[in-house]
């Protein structure tokens, strides 16, 4: 009888195995249902036809995918396949981190999810006519992540031109950034490899390996082809050997030579490479030249991976909603200057930016993902470090065509004049105030050393204050990074003016614009209402009172004892 | 096996109920329960020791002789010096950390679907009372199911170029904006949302938006734009229909329309 059951229950468990491992592979033929689930939830992006035309694409950038030319960001299949149907089902599933293709997980059911990776590759004729299943990227020698290979991938960045686009240290701000665009023809943005949050198709290790191998399709992101890959044919000593040769100002004959050599053998390299690609006829030792080669390249890329991953953090840093609050430290002497150690010593509060999309004109599409602040305060001022990614350094140059107002990268703090009494008190609008008026500090990017303090009662009534007080700013770009530091008294003589005092707890937003974005006046990214506190300096009380509580615990204890002890021996 | 002496059991009482308070019922079976809750149920639990061991004499003296075992007894000694240790340095600690712990800001009340106000508007127009009106198109669900069709597409574009971006693709408030936005788009998706309210209700609040809500709704924190200054009239009423359409749910009527 139990065995009988045992073997149910595995027969049960075989059963379950199998069915999932089915299910790991491959997607339904096409039907009815995915239509039906497709033009329910996708269509209004990727439209009924799937060309990416949907009524909110127009608004959306990165627009929605076309699928009717089978080109997948997103993939775990070599260079030039297509996606395998795990990988569509991984896309809908998880989502596109960073722009406006949410996880499917809890909204469609994982039947309905595969019923739609079946329907959208109806789209494309090149999934029925491909007789192989689409090649996927080995893992298997993966090098694991250690300081000296994310040195050797930091290497390879700068070789590789990586720079170009990401930057120097990954930012997205590379000299070619803002002139991007995908196989459309839209504008792309490269990725800002230090914000692993926002990466499509995931931020591990494996993940980034396999956008090396398979590359982005329809962006502008290189797959490390045979016939593309830098030095393709040499070993990694060779090419660093290369590199070294090609950096001399003048090279010796015997060097001539030498270099020579290394480009015969490249090209050899490239040659079977495309002569592989194009499924042209190759000898046996043609094949072991070019596995060879691609081994190298397999080795880089994990190399390179590991670096790319060493330039994020772990997780995006939470937001600071609710008990969540932005304190300003005390310090008894000076304020720190912009560049002082002391803005390391603490963790920053992290305020995630959203476009603008309340009043026109609106920002649906934003660049800056959030600012970093920190604050420091003494008896008589504070100030304040923020610290933001933007890819582009724009101060102005160009004009906006609607407006006719100059593009630039700005950032604007923004305080009630009055701080709310109490818990139901109202506060000024979010967005710049209305009724009840709002305090600014508008920084702009072309005059970096200098705060505007603005009065203002709606998003489209600002006014410079008349009374500019003593504020000092120091604002610095590099590397695809702004950080601006602020400095005011706590209290001025201007009513305009918000006064701040230790404790008092102070609701704070903040407003940001990238000029190449076509950011300007309302368009633009914000935050809602956060709160900031001088955080008063502790109690010394607390060095006094849980001393004496201990201490006259103590006493009471000892009483106690010396008080039962009479009472025993009494009634002994 | 040594019987458990009456203050052993006390103890045991106290701080399993406490246990089972903070993080059975709190924690496996339902969501944390408030400290002033549980110190309610610890109080009464408190009180209930103490009838039970002040009924009789005999099991007071029972309760307390293991204090006085450990106050005086020299067989516990260890007991005595562990304790006399123990106690004062969880005050201490006590003491210290409810004086050092930092100022939080006072939360701030907030009613997510105040009272509209008595009449309908769009713009400086009069639509009518909040009770009476409905949606001019919801007839044609019965009438015209072609146009009704029509007039949800039209909801549906409607909804796709102004709305998803906060309260998402799937209606249910997690557009790719919405985490950063405090109070957090409505979910549509919630069954305790669209089924309450009439649909003049959801006109108002998209009509109107934040800035159009009474003081309890804490107009100056929401995001909802005031879309009378974008959409139209129909427009609006298209979208009402297309949210109710899609998520199946019905909002509320007052009987048939006149």
């Amino acid at each position: 009888m139990r065995i009988r059951t045992t073997a149910l229950l595995l027969t049960f468990l075989g059963i379950l195995v199998v069915f999932n491992f089915a299910h790991t592979q491959n997607a339904p033929e096409a039907s009815e249902k995915g239509k039906e689930v497709y033009e329910d939830s996708c269509a209004h992006c990727h439209g009924v036809e799937g060309r990416g035309d949907g009524s909110a694409a127009e608004n959306l950038l990165p627009k929605p995918r076309d699928f009717t030319r089978g080109l997948y960001k997103i993939r775990s299949t070599e260079a030039g396949q297509l996606p395998t149907d795990q990988d569509l089902f991984d896309i809908i599933t998880d989502g596109m981190p960073g722009s406006s293709m949410p996880p499917w997980d809890t909204a469609l059911s994982a039947n309905d999810r595969w019923e739609v990776v079946a329907y959208i590759k109806t789209f494309y004729d090149g999934f029925k006519e491909s007789e192989n299943p689409p090649k996927q990227i080995t893992l298997a020698g993966k090098i694991p992540y250690a300081e000296q290979s994310v040195e050797t991938g930091k290497d390879l960045y700068v070789e590789l031109g990586c720079v170009e686009c990401h930057g120097n240290v990954g930012r997205g701000d590379g000299t070619s950034a803002p002139t991007l665009e995908d196989s459309w023809g839209f504008q792309t943005w490269p990725a800002n490899l230090t914000q692993g949050w926002n990466y499509r198709g995931g931020a591990d290790t494996e993940d980034i390996f396999k956008r090396f191998i398979g590359g982005i399709a329809g962006s502008p992101m290189p797959a490390f082809e045979g016939d593309s890959f830098l030095n393709f044919g040499l070993t990694t000593e060779e090419s660093k050997r290369l590199i070294e040769l090609e950096n001399k100002d003048e090279m010796t004959e015997a060097e001539e030579e030498e270099s020579g050599k290394f480009y015969e053998k490249m090209d050899a390299a490239v040659d079977i490479a495309l002569t592989i690609k194009e499924g042209g006829e190759v000898s046996a030792a043609d094949i072991q030249t070019y596995n060879d080669a691609m081994k190298v390249v397999y080795e880089k890329s994990w190399h390179l991976a590991n670096y790319v991953k060493s330039l994020m953090p772990a997780k995006r840093p939470e937001p600071a909603i609710g008990n969540n609050v932005l304190r300003s430290q005390y310090v008894q002497d000076a304020l720190p200057p912009i560049d002082d150690a002391a803005w390391e010593t603490f963790e920053a509060k992290y305020f995630p930016l959203v476009g603008q999309v309340v009043i026109e004109p609106r920002q649906f599409n934003p660049t800056i993902d959030g600012v970093h602040v920190r604050s420091f305060y003494n008896d008589t001022e504070v100030a304040f470090l923020f610290i933001w990614d933007d890819r582009t350094q724009t101060t102005g140059d160009e004009t906006d065509e609607t407006t006719g107002k100059p593009l630039e990268d700005a950032l604007a703090v923004q305080f009630p004049v009055k701080v709310p009494q109490g818990p139901t008190a109202p506060k000024p609008y979010f967005l710049w105030g209305g009724r009840l008026p709002v305090y600014l500090w508008h920084w702009k990017a072309s005059a970096p050393e200098q705060v505007t303090e603005f009065t203002a009662k709606g998003i489209n009534n600002a006014e410079v204050q008349e009374a500019q007080g003593e504020l000092k700013a120091q604002g610095i770009y590099t590397d695809g990074q702004y950080k601006l530091w602020v400095k005011r008294a706590l209290k001025t003589d201007d009513k305009k003016d918000l006064q701040l005092e230790p404790g008092v707890f102070v609701p704070i937003a903040f407003s940001a614009w990238d000029g190449a974005n076509g950011d300007v006046d309302t368009k633009r990214v914000i935050t809602s209402w956060y709160t900031f506190v001088l955080e008063p300096v502790p109690s010394s009380k607390r060095f006094i009172y849980p001393p004496l509580i201990a201490l006259l615990s103590v006493g009471f204890l000892f009483g106690l004892r010396a008080f039962v002890q009479r009472k025993n021996s009494e009634n002994a | 096996m040594k019987k458990l002496s009456l203050f052993t059991i006390c103890l045991i009482i106290l701080v399993g109920s406490w246990v089972f308070l903070r993080f059975v019922i709190g924690g496996i079976i339902s969501v944390p329960i408030p400290g002033s809750v549980i110190a309610m149920y610890m109080g009464l639990i408190v009180i209930a020791i103490l009838v039970h061991i002040s009924v009789e004499d005999s099991l007071f003296r029972e309760f307390r002789r293991p204090i006085l075992e450990t106050l005086v007894d020299d067989k516990r000694r260890l007991h005595r010096r562990v304790l006399v240790v123990l106690i004062p340095l969880l005050l201490l600690g006590y003491t210290y950390s409810i004086i050092a712990q930092r100022a939080n800001p006072p939360g701030s009340p907030r009613d997510a679907h105040p009272s509209p106000p008595l009449e309908l508007t769009y713009k400086d127009e009069v639509i009518g009372t909040m009770q009476d009106v409905v949606n001019p198109f919801r007839h044609y669900e019965k009438d015209d199911p072609e146009a009704f069709k029509a007039h949800v597409e039209n909801g549906r574009r409607v909804y796709h170029q102004n709305c998803f971006y906060c309260h998402g693709d799937h209606l249910d408030g997690q557009g790719h904006f919405a985490p950063y936005l405090q109070p957090l788009p409505a979910n549509f998706q919630d069954p305790g949302i669209i089924p309450n309210f009439q649909e003049s209700f959801f006109f108002w609040r998209i009509a109107k938006g934040g800035p159009g809500l009474p003081a309890a709704g804490t107009p100056w924190d929401s995001a909802m734009p005031i879309w009378e200054d974008h959409l139209t009239k129909d427009e609006i009423w298209d979208v009402i229909l297309f949210l109710s359409d899609y998520t199946g749910y019905q909002p509320r009527t007052f009987g048939e329309a006149h």
